[in-house]
């Protein structure tokens, strides 16, 4: 029957075999083409996974540093930094235009034509606007971001109904108390749930600033070790890559999920 | 109760409308609206769908202010009205649905009010340990108010946790801590079911209850209400005073080109009960044909003022109607 | 070398990957079927051109003159440079245009015959610096931007060799090269040095008068080779070797077409039109710093001299002690090739085989 509901214990299993199959199909993949070429690097077999990652993570005898470390530092700071000053800046230009109409009709044109604009695709813009260090990667991740996050929130403040806010100034509000306390609580969930959805084309939009530019981090890593053939190490730091934004994707939802319960339930 | 002190409460008007006109574009909807509510009155306002009874609501309300005329306050504190602009705290307002902020628990629905009123932004940002203190006490006042209405057993619950009913009563609580002039309901039951409506209609009977008490006392009657519904046995019922908008009224005598829109067509005393006491259907029946006829059948009443006579039986009577 | 930058690399690698390998012999036909793979590059270009020129017909199936004449269907797979090394490292094509440096990677898990050298680099690759830098000390104080681990930096550091400087004086920092071309000619504080090859150096030279060359890859001749590689597995295949005639015999017969004065500006706007938008003026530039191995002879020279040994033990040895290889490869050079296998070979029977057919 459709939908008919099995028990948690069934479907984590079913879960867990699900991530069997694929690996199991990455064996036989890895398995004929070792058959085909005995020294292939291309599809390592399980050991030279196993070497790529001793050598991701063991002291790098040339810079005395570990990879993972030196790249997840770079990375990460890049990333949270980008993803901090974009998520600030959509809250203040959503607020704006889902707040005062003549913002929301000088700022909405724009918002859209630039949410569809690859971020990647402007290298030069973003050379001449930040530099090439950090601050680069940081306004690349921010631009990126902020047009899709700014509109999802201002439709998010779109939808705060009328009768809330009449409510609200009923009961002694001020305009800023409006949007403190009432305005930008009920969008809080909505807000994390649009955060969620943008870490994804954040980290693309940042690993392949780094392939091109960078001296350090996932990306600068990822296409050295590829061209060098070494997809033992490249695979790895995929791995890596997808287990944080899994994790981050949890952490989100068990976030929305504590403190909003009002949002998780209420949709229900 | 003597007449001169039935007279000297005519005096204290808390939300007056004066020659209120309002219209959409070249689609005119309010005409010269007068409409004077004293206070301690519970005030039904009725009409056929599309009279505007809701635009006239906003006006009240202020967030739509009338295009024509003016809407008077008098705030609690204060003997003289003033012009309505904007919402405010001196008027009340539950609306059908999205009343209660969907991310408090009812408790702090309750309190959220007497937070916006009394406190800053900037006082809850930079003196937490003050506004802690306070806080407190903003709960434990809403908890008061809750028990009162029955629901001590969920302030903890969320709005989505609680049923239509349940909810339509914490967001009365939420207006009623503000102690407003005048609490306005917008067609606040519309979307219960019958046996929960009957209950909140009978809560507004305890508020009518209390009102009488006060005048009995010498006390300010606290709770003076507008609501707007459709339904003319819930009006006539919780009411004390029933006032109709219709469209349907004559207005060649005034040689205007189109249709200058709804006016007051009635307004009348209503008969009140006690919530413990069954309701004359006879007396039901003939207001609710008498309102039927008059705002609700398409058949044009040539004079609009015929049944405005809230007044005049104001003066007549002897004694407050619900003088119990 | 990384000619040209993409970021679709990964989606195509990850295609590639994916699809099972294998190489197809024509149903129809029975022609035996062999890939190259090739990037835009002004000597590697040729087999594009080619291939519009209807010498070859790239398309698999389908055959132009050469192609019958030995027998063979040429397939061509046009790709970035670095999606052409991760094709070749997984067996998705028979053959690669690579570089003398990048194919030591590959062949350890793929033997490998070069068989036609097509260009070395004089002056292609080079070290760019503003007009106050007139002497390479003043490079220690700042950092030197361009593709780590590629030909960029073996053509810095074989440089600093020369010129008598410790390579660990100098801050060689990983950049694309197109991206730090871009930076230095928008002027970009920190960027006074990179070490970028074409277009991305006569590019920077045309639009910013106050760059100049410090050093190229004149001083080093004969050390940054381009040239075709070729499995052994895929050459021990029937036709095979066929396949590698009929690859040297395209890119003859294309050269031959670029002396032709008839013909030789409109095969040098073909050669360049995807590489860059150079001019024609440029392109004979781009030409002169990318220098063909026109005749079969200096094909046959490169691959046998001991002047290429020399180089490539240097190439080696910078590999390993850069960490691009795990491990040396063992080379041959010379047409006879040696009793024990070796991963790399140099070997020139193919081009005088061509040589020697009419």
């Amino acid at each position: 029957m459709i939908r008919r509901a099995i028990d948690k214990k069934k479907s984590l299993m079913i879960g867990v075999l699900s991530i069997l199959v694929l690996m199991g199909f990455y064996s036989l993949v890895s398995h004929w083409q070792h058959q085909k070429n005995p020294d292939d690097s291309t599809i390592p077999t399980w050991t030279q996974l196993g070497q790529g990652v001793q050598k991701i993570i063991e002291v790098n005898p040339r810079s005395d540093e570990r990879w993972i470390v030196v790249d997840s530092k770079a990375t990460m700071s890049r990333l949270f930094l980008g993803l901090f000053f974009g998520v600030a800046g959509a809250v203040v230009i959503g607020l704006l235009m889902g707040c005062f109409t003549p913002f929301e009709a000088f700022l909405a044109p724009p918002m859209s034509l630039l949410a569809k604009v690859p971020p990647t695709a402007a290298l030069a813009v973003f050379f001449v606007l930040a530099g090439t260090d950090t601050r680069m990667y940081v306004a690349m991740i921010s631009f990126g971001v902020l047009p899709t996050l700014a509109q999802s929130i201002y439709l998010a403040v779109k939808e705060v109904p009328d009768e809330t806010l009449y409510k609200a100034y009923t009961l002694g509000a001020s305009q800023t108390e409006l949007i403190w306390n009432i305005i930008l609580r009920h969008i809080m969930p909505k807000m994390l749930d649009a955060v969620r959805l943008q870490i994804g084309p954040a980290m693309v939009y940042l690993i392949a600033a780094e392939m091109v530019v960078g001296d350090v981090g996932f990306g600068y890593r990822i296409r050295l070790q590829s061209r060098l053939l070494n997809m033992n190490v490249v695979y790895p730091y995929l791995a890596v890559l997808a287990a944080f934004g899994f994790f981050m994707d949890v952490l989100l939802r068990r976030t929305q999920h504590i403190f909003f319960r009002w949002y998780t339930h209420g949709k229900r | 109760m003597a007449k001169d002190k039935h007279q000297a409460f005519k005096e204290d008007i808390v939300l007056e409308c004066r020659n209120l006109n309002h219209w959409f574009g070249p689609k005119r909807v309010l005409f010269n609206i007068n409409l004077k509510i004293i206070r301690g009155e519970i005030v039904s306002l009725v009409g056929p769908s599309g009279c505007g009874k809701s635009t006239l609501l906003r006006a009240i309300v202020g967030t739509h202010p009338p295009c024509e005329g003016d809407v008077m306050i008098k705030p609690r504190d204060s003997d003289t009205a003033r012009v309505v602009t904007r919402p405010g705290r001196d008027r009340g307002i539950v609306y059908q649905q999205y009343t209660l902020f969907p991310f408090l628990t009812a408790r702090e629905n309750v309190a959220v009010g007497l937070m916006l009123d009394q406190t800053s932004l900037p006082f809850r940002l930079f003196r937490f340990q003050s506004w802690r203190t306070m806080k407190k006490k903003h709960l434990d006042e809403a908890d008061a108010l809750l028990n009162t209405l029955k629901l001590g057993e969920s302030v903890n619950q969320y709005p989505h946790e609680m049923s239509g009913g349940m909810r339509q009563r914490v967001a009365i609580a939420q207006a009623l801590i503000m102690k407003p002039s005048v609490l306005l309901l917008d067609e606040p039951f519309g979307a219960l079911d019958e046996a929960t409506r009957e209950e909140l209609q009978k809560m507004l009977l305890t508020l009518y209850g209390e009102n009488t008490r006060a005048r009995n006392e010498d006390r300010t009657p606290p709770y003076t209400i507008l609501i707007v519904t459709h339904e003319l046995n819930e009006a006539i019922y919780v009411g004390d005073r029933v006032v109709a908008l219709s469209q349907h009224w004559d207005h060649k005598d005034l040689g205007l080109s189109g249709h200058p829109g709804a006016t007051v067509v009635y307004d009348c005393m209503s008969p009140v009960f006690r919530p413990s006491e069954a309701p004359d259907f006879e007396l039901f029946r003939k207001q609710r044909e008498m309102l039927r006829a008059v705002a609700f059948e398409a058949r044009h009443i040539t004079d609009p003022n015929e049944h405005v006579q809230f007044w005049q039986e104001y003066d007549a009577r002897e004694g407050w109607a619900g003088n119990l | 070398m990384t000619r040209i930058s993409l970021f679709r690399f990964f989606v195509f690698a990850a295609l590639v990957l994916i699809l099972p390998a294998r190489t197809v012999v024509c149903e129809e036909t029975k022609t035996p079927s062999f890939s190259l793979a090739w990037s835009e590059y002004p000597s590697w270009s040729t087999f594009g051109v080619a291939d519009e020129v209807k010498l070859i017909d790239g398309e698999k199936g389908k055959m132009g003159p050469i192609e019958k004449k030995w027998n063979v269907d040429i397939v061509l797979k046009e790709a970035d440079y670095d999606s052409c090394l991760v094709m070749y490292g997984a067996s998705q094509c028979d053959a690669v245009c690579i570089t003398n440096m990048d194919v030591l990677n590959p062949c350890l898990s793929r033997p490998s015959m070069a068989i036609l050298p097509t260009s070395t680099s004089h002056g292609a690759d080079a070290c760019l610096v503003t007009e106050d830098i007139t002497d390479v000390k003043q490079l220690k104080m700042m950092k030197v931007y361009g593709l780590a681990k590629t030909v960029s930096e073996y053509c810095f550091v074989r440089n600093l060799e020369i010129l008598g400087e410790k390579e660990k004086d100098y801050r060689f920092t990983n950049m694309d090269p197109s991206a730090a071309a871009l930076a230095m000619q928008q002027k970009k504080d920190g960027f006074d040095a990179i070490v970028v090859w074409n277009p991305y150096v006569l590019e920077t030279l045309t639009k910013r008068k106050d760059v100049k060359v410090l050093f190229d890859s004149t001083s080093i001749p004969g050390e940054i080779i381009d040239m075709v590689a070729m499995s052994k597995a895929s050459l021990d295949m029937p036709g095979g070797q066929a396949f590698a005639c009929a690859i040297i015999d395209t890119f003859y017969a294309l050269v031959r077409r670029m002396d032709d004065p008839k013909t030789a500006d409109d095969t040098l706007v073909a050669l360049g039109e995807k590489f860059s938008n150079l001019s024609l003026a440029s392109m004979k530039e781009v030409v002169k710093q990318t220098q063909f191995y026109k005749q079969p002879d200096q094909g046959i020279t490169v691959l046998t001299s001991q002047n290429t040994q020399d180089t490539m033990k240097k190439v080696v040895s910078f590999c390993v002690a850069h960490d691009i290889v795990s491990q040396p490869p063992t080379l041959s050079y010379g047409n006879a090739e040696p009793q024990k296998p070796v991963m790399l070979s140099f070997n020139p029977m193919f081009i005088e085989k061509v040589k020697n057919t009419p």
